[in-house]
């Protein structure tokens, strides 16, 4: 199903774009956030419109994901930081020039870091202008004077050692902050929930949450210029158009780019074909925005049920033998229903992350992940319907002289499909939720607006992906209703009253 | 050929003899009724001659050779086996539960059909009944569909735990008068567990009586009910028969 759509758009694109010829396909990834996003699709248009094709994962679920995929070739190239490199992945004691630091990426991990876009996005500290003006608040320093503040930072801000930790200890601050979902702070500002939180210099959120920086008296906060992270085998030609962009953006210029997708709605492709455009950087008339709503939505949903679908698949053939296994050898089911209800305890997101250094990113981890989600509830329910089968009846068959196979197959499982099957649906719509989260880690699907809303603050477009996968999900449920009522007589439905 | 008979047969369970020391040879092509109390190893006598139960000491003869634990689902097919509660299985129809053997051993489709309406008519039956699941017929219909299942695959030997058990006494009549019915038809070594004395009397030739796990009387219903062995066979049948 999917790979039909992926040759329509395929389709599309040549009939529509301009030029194809390069014929290589480069994959363009980009972290979950806003700049991330813009920086990511102006590379990629204009890679598309030198004739490349691009495949797009973006949204993936942070530094170390990126990097990761990056190191592993499932991606070639992201915008990335020059502070987050030395910090949070080289961990070098000191802080380094452009130059060294692009030495050092070559030469531990064969990866090439580009010249910077021209701009600078480093980590600040944002209260909100009312109790800026009421505190007196204008330096980071003045918050070590109020330990009374409610503080809450991005999880990635608090564990990293040029985040919260060395910040705290620079500047002597009591505050004991809490970590909340990046987006999400800048509405509990808003609602006076919260005081103080991390922000990018760059981010055009500042302007629309009415926020002020505290100035970073101590000079605490390392430089953190963009720039594109690719591999050192990516074809020279490529990293020669991509070279093109270096020194293209300013500091303004991005909160600008930022603005326009928070502020304005506009979507990423928007922004990035119009300022590509103005900086004259366009061979074409510029790629046709492709695909309509529709058609990324069905896209989507595609993706969503394919992921959904092998996972499902794969737990039934794994969980239905072990099941009727668990059965057979008593033994051994406390142990593998105890390991099946630990795997489902793993939250998804950290479930996802322990699937990148084993498959990378993209389709692979998520189903697996969800696979393992599934394995639970088919298992279980497939042992406990067989362990509650009426003895007489096992009694009986065996007595008859049917073989352990034919049991299996003509009374034991029969009689227990209904609530095998119950288990099978649970799965299928734990599956149908949890496939929302793989976007983060690039498997595409209905997450996907999600991933990018929450990004954005964007209410609507997180609902984008979360009605239809809402929907998938009741309508998930009536198929399975539809199945039971095809394959399981009906009295055997609700318990003979005998 | 004896079609059946144990030599020295025990089963323990834990410090429990269910079963203790049985020497006991069926006489073939009749019935004989196993009766005794409740608990006193009736249905594990029973369940040791298909394989069911194996015994912990002793040997069982079953076509005249001592069972072969290896091979118990052929023995099988060649005994039929039917319970109290029938023991119909829920999910296939009539018809599905009475040919489920015959289309295991692949009979062709039309050999199946023939026996299952001999089958039913034999057991009075109406044919219409064939498509229907079992709870949709009364207790007395699903005994009969239990006999037909036991006896689709013709075994020569038949074991009955209480089939009749829990049916009302006007069915349980009606059944009983098929059932010496079939047995005249074509006479099999049939074993039928009861505690019911007046059941063994009407359907058995021959009678087992058992106490705590130990054979106190094998004979016919004459023997026994002119000499029995000890006070036990003797206030047991009067119990019995007085109520
Ligand atoms: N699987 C078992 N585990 C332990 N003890 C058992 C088992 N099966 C039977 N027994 C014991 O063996 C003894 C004989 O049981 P059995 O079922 O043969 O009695 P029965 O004569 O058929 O009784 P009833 O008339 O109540 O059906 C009983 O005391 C019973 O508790
Ligand atoms: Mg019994």
């Amino acid at each position: 199903m999917r790979t039909a759509v992926i040759s329509l758009v395929t389709l599309l694109s040549l009939l529509l774009g301009p030029d194809t010829a390069g014929g290589q396909t480069v994959v363009v990834g980009s972290k979950h956030f806003n700049e991330g996003y813009i920086l990511a699709e102006i590379s990629a248009q204009l890679l598309e419109d030198r004739g490349f094709r691009v495949e797009r994962k973006f949204g993936l679920g942070g530094t170390l994901v990126c990097f990761e995929a990056l190191k592993n070739g499932e991606i070639d190239l992201y915008p990335e930081y020059s502070g987050t490199l030395e910090q949070a992945i080289l961990k070098l004691p000191h802080r380094v020039s452009h130059r060294e630091l692009r030495e050092i990426l070559r030469r531990r991990f064969d990866l090439d870091l580009l010249e910077s876009f021209g701009f600078s996005n480093t980590y600040a500290i944002a209260v909100s202008r009312g109790l800026a003006r009421e505190r007196g608040l204008k330096t980071i320093s003045d918050l070590a004077k109020l330990p009374n503040l409610r503080v809450g930072f991005s999880h990635e801000f608090l564990n990293r050692q040029d985040g919260w930790p060395g910040l705290a200890r620079t500047y002597g601050l009591p505050a004991r902050p809490v970590g909340i979902e990046h987006g999400l702070a800048y509405h509990a500002i808003r609602e006076k929930r919260l005081d103080v939180t991390d922000v990018y210099s760059t981010d055009g959120d500042i302007k629309k949450f009415d926020l002020v920086l505290l100035e970073d008296d101590r000079r605490y906060f390392p430089e953190y210029l963009a720039a594109l992270l690719v591999r050192s085998g990516l074809d020279e030609q490529i990293k020669r158009i991509l070279g093109e962009l270096a020194g293209t953006i300013t500091a303004a210029e991005m909160q600008g780019l930022n603005g326009q997708v928070l502020l304005e709605r506009k979507s990423f492709a928007e922004v990035a074909q119009q300022f590509l455009r103005e900086e004259g950087l366009l061979r074409s008339q510029g790629t046709a925005l492709l695909g309509s709503r529709w058609g990324t939505l069905l896209f989507r949903a595609a993706t969503h049920i394919e992921l959904t679908l092998i996972a499902l698949v794969a737990g039934m053939a794994v969980a239905i033998p072990g099941g009727i296994m668990i059965y057979r050898l008593r033994a051994i089911s406390k142990p593998v229903v105890y390991l099946a209800g630990l795997l489902q305890t793993i939250p998804s997101i950290a479930l996802l992350a322990f699937m990148i250094p084993f498959f990378g990113i993209g389709a692979t981890p998520a189903i697996v992940a969800l696979f393992l989600y599934a394995l639970l509830p088919i298992l279980r329910n497939t042992a406990a319907a067989l362990f509650s089968i009426d003895p007489v009846l096992k009694r009986v068959s065996v007595g008859m002289g049917l073989t352990a196979w034919q049991r299996l197959r003509y009374v034991e499982l029969p009689l227990a499909a209904p609530t095998i099957l119950a288990g099978i649906k649970t799965a299928a719509v734990i599956n149908i939720g949890t496939a929302t989260l793989a976007a983060f880690i690039g498997a595409g699907g209905l997450g996907e607006p999600i991933v990018t809303g929450l990004a954005l603050n964007d209410t609507a477009l997180i609902l984008e992906g979360a009605v239809p996968a809402a929907l998938l999900a009741v309508v998930t449920e009536w198929g399975f209703e539809g199945l039971e009522k095809l394959l399981i007589p009906k009295h055997l439905l609700q318990k003979p009253a005998e | 050929m004896t079609q059946i008979a144990l030599e020295k047969v025990s089963r323990v369970y834990g410090d429990e003899k269910a079963l203790q020391d049985i020497d006991l040879t069926f006489t073939d092509d009749v019935t004989t009724a196993v009766v005794g109390p409740s608990g006193s190893g009736k249905s594990t006598l029973l369940q040791v001659i298909n394989g069911l139960v194996r015994p912990s000491h002793g040997t069982v003869f079953v076509f005249g050779e001592p069972i072969d634990y290896a091979r118990l689902p052929e023995l099988r097919l060649r005994i039929g086996y039917a319970v109290q509660g029938t023991g119909l299985f829920p999910h296939l129809t009539v018809e599905e539960n009475i040919t489920l053997l015959a289309r295991l051993v692949k009979w062709d489709a039309e050999q199946v059909k023939a026996r299952t309406e001999e089958l039913m008519r034999l057991v009075n039956l109406p044919l219409s009944f064939a498509r229907r699941y079992p709870h949709e017929l009364s207790g007395g219909q699903q005994q009969r569909v239990g006999l037909c299942r036991a006896m689709v695959l013709n075994p020569r030997i038949f074991l009955l735990d209480e089939p009749f058990g829990a049916l009302d006494p006007i069915t349980r009549n009606e059944i009983q008068r098929e059932f010496l019915h079939l047995q005249q038809m074509e006479a099999r070594t049939i074993v039928l567990v009861t505690h019911d004395l007046r059941e063994a009397l009407k359907l058995a030739q021959r009678l087992v009586v058992l106490d705590r796990g130990s054979l106190v009387q094998h004979g016919t219903r004459k023997e026994i009910l002119e000499d029995p062995a000890n006070g036990f066979v003797r206030s047991f049948f009067q119990s019995q028969l007085e109520q």
